[in-house]
């Protein structure tokens, strides 16, 4: 391929990169306040989903001009409807983010059980982020076996995810039937961390997609 | 957008300007009114179905064609700010400004060396010698044949392969510092190997130069040229930046060209 492809190309990357990492970064300073038990905090996290759809928007039209140019075909061509696909995930993953951040800030108080709330949303958090971090990392990944092996550690902790969540779910349900007048909040917290859960499927979703780009085999989005 | 009549408002610096260019091979009218501005270091590409006129207008712009006696022309073809068919013009330095590569690579049955010395000697550009020598060098370095030729410079142009036989005519086009770089179809005899070497060196040669290169690979069009103009029975239809014409042209029919469904 001509050198000013390999810039495109690397143009590209580097964009969806910087998307993915000031998601990852989000949950990083989140975790980090749930962690020091300072909720408030949450409300320092800057995360526009309008920007970054805008800059989302921008990665997709320049994909479409260089699909259009190059004709990339197979590694390539992969690579390129994978970051097609990955913009999207991205902007998916960022809204749920934003969307724990605002809800759970919002219906977290004392009057809550917060030791049980806590005792599960941190570990369902770190799932997250572990799982959308080691997503972007197989981006840039260059070995099959470290892709497939990344590729796994991701669905792990999805899964993971998707259990703490289960566990949650049935606590905070005990929780809501013993103090009933609380029961928007706690269905509130349920809703927030439910996001988060998500957040971990979009990051299972990256993950396969770049395994695909890196791999090859048929294209799976979960 | 309007045929034969497109102009554009860039930033870039005209290096060409083409004004109302109209062509006939006796009776034949080949090029209707052909309006367009083409921009120094930016690489042109002009496509179009087989006798839609390309090759034709890419020869007007070295008077290529007032070889052939039927041919007559009007309009105007400024480059620098002066007209290349005024009457006080002499095309040999309209060639010599205006260089060309063919579609099949044309070397002199000469050793490697002269194939580059010959032109810059003949027009006085350089002496036999040191100078010469040097000039041959930096050619053959610009075209990227230096490092494959610089051991064996005394044997015949014609046993090189075809892609750095095309490689050693783009370093003669260049020897004589022309301005321009007319390239009618230039990898059309190539395999992909070349032909992606010869893309490569287009992008690296319009640091210096202006190209126009005729091609019927839409796909080279699109790898290496800034602007493309989709020509269609003598008509110029559309000429923007190619990333316009290849995502989002405005005439139906270059669309349909650039689809494949005519053409």
């Amino acid at each position: 391929m001509l050198k000013t492809y390999e810039e495109k190309r690397n143009n590209i990357k580097d964009e969806v990169l910087l998307i993915g990492n000031s998601v990852v970064e989000a949950l990083e300073i989140s975790l980090k306040t749930l962690k020091s038990d300072d909720v408030s905090a949450l409300k320092e996290i800057d995360l526009s989903v309008k920007k970054l759809s805008n800059k989302s928007n921008e990665i997709d039209n320049l994909i479409v001009t260089t699909l259009a140019l190059y004709s990339p075909e197979a590694k390539d061509l992969r690579e390129m409807v994978s970051f097609l696909k990955i913009t999207n995930e991205l902007i998916r993953a960022a809204a749920n983010v934003k969307g724990f951040v605002k809800i759970f800030r919002k219906a977290y108080s004392d009057d809550l059980n917060t030791s049980t709330i806590l005792e599960f949303t941190i570990p369902l958090h770190k799932s997250a982020l572990l799982s959308l971090r080691t997503s972007m990392s197989m981006i840039e990944e260059t070995n099959d076996n470290h892709a497939e092996e990344k590729y796994g550690r991701v669905i792990v902790e999805d899964s993971k995810a998707d259990d703490l969540y289960s566990m949650v779910e049935k606590n905070i349900l005990k929780l809501i039937t013993k103090n009933l007048e609380l029961s928007k909040e706690y269905f509130d917290i349920l809703s927030s961390l439910r996001r988060l859960a998500r957040t971990s499927d979009r990051a299972s979703s990256i993950a396969s997609l770049a395994l695909f780009a890196q791999v090859g085999g048929d294209i799976t989005q979960s | 957008m309007v045929e034969g009549k497109i102009k554009m408002a860039k930033d870039n610096k005209i290096k060409v300007k083409v004004d109302d260019l109209n062509l006939w091979y006796g009776d034949n009218h080949a090029l209707h009114g052909i309006n367009v501005d083409i921009y120094e270091n930016q690489i042109t590409a002009l496509i179009g179905p087989s006798g839609c006129g390309k090759s034709t207008f890419l020869r007007c712009l070295n008077r290529m064609n007032d070889l052939i006696s039927s041919v007559h022309i009007d309009g105007s073809i400024i480059i620098d700010k002066k007209n290349i068919y005024d009457k006080d013009v002499d095309e040999v330095s309209v060639r010599k400004k205006i260089g060309m590569v063919f579609q099949q690579p044309n070397p002199f049955p000469k050793s490697i060396y002269d194939n580059v010395a010959y032109a810059p000697i003949k027009h006085g550009i350089v002496a036999k010698g040191k100078e010469c020598d040097e000039l041959v060098e930096n050619s053959l370095r610009k075209s990227g044949l230096w490092d494959e030729v610089k051991d064996k410079l005394n044997q015949p142009g014609t046993s090189l392969s075809g892609g750095q036989q095309q490689r050693l005519c783009i370093a003669r086009t260049i020897a004589v510092k022309p301005e321009v770089i007319l390239m009618d179809e230039p990898t059309s005899a190539l395999d992909p190997i070349s032909t992606e070497k010869i893309e490569a060196l287009m992008l690296e040669l319009k640091k210096d130069y202006t190209i126009i290169t005729v091609t019927h690979n839409m796909q080279q069009a699109a790898r290496v040229a800034d602007y493309t103009a989709f020509f269609h029975l003598g008509k110029l239809i559309e000429y923007d930046e190619t990333e316009t014409i290849f995502v989002n042209p405005s005439n139906k029919k270059t669309e349909d060209y650039i689809t494949g469904r005519f053409g």
